[in-house]
């Protein structure tokens, strides 16, 4: 199996993905390969999505949308590249989507606004006082809507680049574009961004 | 160093220095050059605000019933065939091919009862040396015989006025 990745996608790094492996044993009928994929990757899919629609509820109907596709995709699936740059390719293309469809317009929901059954977080004993708190959320809704703001793939982008380390060679294929064009959004994205949070300094 | 600034090719240190994926050495020399360039150090400041207001953005966790759900949502996508087809699955596992050859034969003469008018023409031999007539064929072969027969009894008639 292992081997089977390694000619089919070439290169050190493709040897050592470990999820394409996994897929094709998805592929071959191990259900259970897919529960191990969904653990490893569920939480990065759904916070991805979220940091792009800004909506929790949309973010994870989202993701169920790009494990389904996933899970369907399982007998045509050939590793032609990293399996996580198929993963988050069907993810941006759900988001970018789903943004010009506006499907989650007015529908914002404020960054501690969890879902209503979602886990509790974890606060520490130590608890901010409600001044602190208060600050905190401020500068939580800037830095949203300072990504917010910026295009949708300069967005993507980003969030990838900072939240998913993805290099750019990566990121360059989950967008279709090239590494250049890669690096030309990033620098422009951040460079609004130093603008926007400059004076949170 | 040339200045990161300045040649937008090697722009990307300085993001990679923020991003702290800089080797060690790279990353020394970054710094001696922002040392000594106030563009560069007021672009590697402005970025690690940047990322680190990035970092103080967490997401919010997964419901903890999303897995339930996406099982559930691909249990519904198993096709009304493969709902149909299960309780006859042993079956066709052990005999699937004659089931299968069977059920197609079935299909092929049912197809065939249904439309009889779809059977192909099978041609009526004919014998040899009878030629295929058309109508006005006919009708030009039965005008010839009338005129013949009204020829013969005016040559009668005039024969028996000769006689006479």
């Amino acid at each position: 199996m292992i081997e089977r990745v390694k000619t089919d996608m070439g290169g050190a790094a493709a040897a050592l993905d470990y999820d394409a492996e996994l897929m094709l044993r998805v592929k071959d009928g191990d259900s259970a390969s897919f529960g191990v994929l969904l653990d490893k990757h569920r939480a990065s899919v759904v916070h991805f999505l979220y940091r792009m629609v800004q909506n929790h509820a949309v973010a994870e109907e989202l993701a169920q949308e790009v494990f389904l596709r996933v899970y369907r995709s399982r007998e045509s699936y050939e590793p032609t590249a990293r399996f996580t740059t198929w993963l988050f390719r069907i993810a941006t293309h759900l988001a970018l989507n789903s943004l010009r469809d506006g499907k989650n317009e007015r529908r914002q929901e404020r960054l501690d606004d969890g879902p209503a059954d979602a886990p509790a977080r974890e606060v520490s004993d130590r608890r901010p006082s409600v001044e602190q708190n208060l600050l905190y959320q401020a500068r939580l809704e800037e830095i949203r809507t300072a990504i917010a703001m910026l295009p949708e793939k300069q967005r993507a982008a980003v969030l990838m680049h900072k939240y998913d380390e993805m290099e750019y060679s990566q990121i360059a294929r989950v967008l279709s574009c090239s590494e250049s064009a890669v690096k030309s959004l990033l620098f422009r994205a951040y460079e609004t961004l130093r603008a926007r949070l400059a004076h949170m300094a | 160093m040339r200045c990161p600034i300045e040649t937008q090719e090697t722009a990307e240190l300085l993001l990679a220095y923020s991003a702290r994926k800089l080797d060690a050495d790279t990353a020394a020399g970054l710094e001696q050059h922002l040392r000594l360039c106030p563009a560069c150090r007021e672009f590697a400041e402005g970025q690690r605000l940047v990322w680190e207001a990035l970092d103080a953005w967490e997401s919010v966790p997964v419901s903890p019933d999303f897995d339930r759900r996406l099982y559930a949502r691909i249990d519904r996508e198993v096709s009304w065939w493969q709902r149909v087809a299960r309780p006859f699955r042993p079956m066709l596992l052990r005999s699937g091919l004659p089931v299968a050859a069977a059920a197609c034969l079935l299909v092929m003469v049912g197809i065939a009862l249904e439309r009889p008018g779809s059977m192909p023409d099978i041609p009526v031999p004919q014998p040899p040396g009878v030629e295929a007539v058309q109508p006005d064929q006919v009708e030009n072969a039965l005008e010839d015989i009338e005129l013949l027969g009204e020829f013969h009894r005016k040559v009668g008639a005039d024969m028996s006025r000769a006689r006479m």
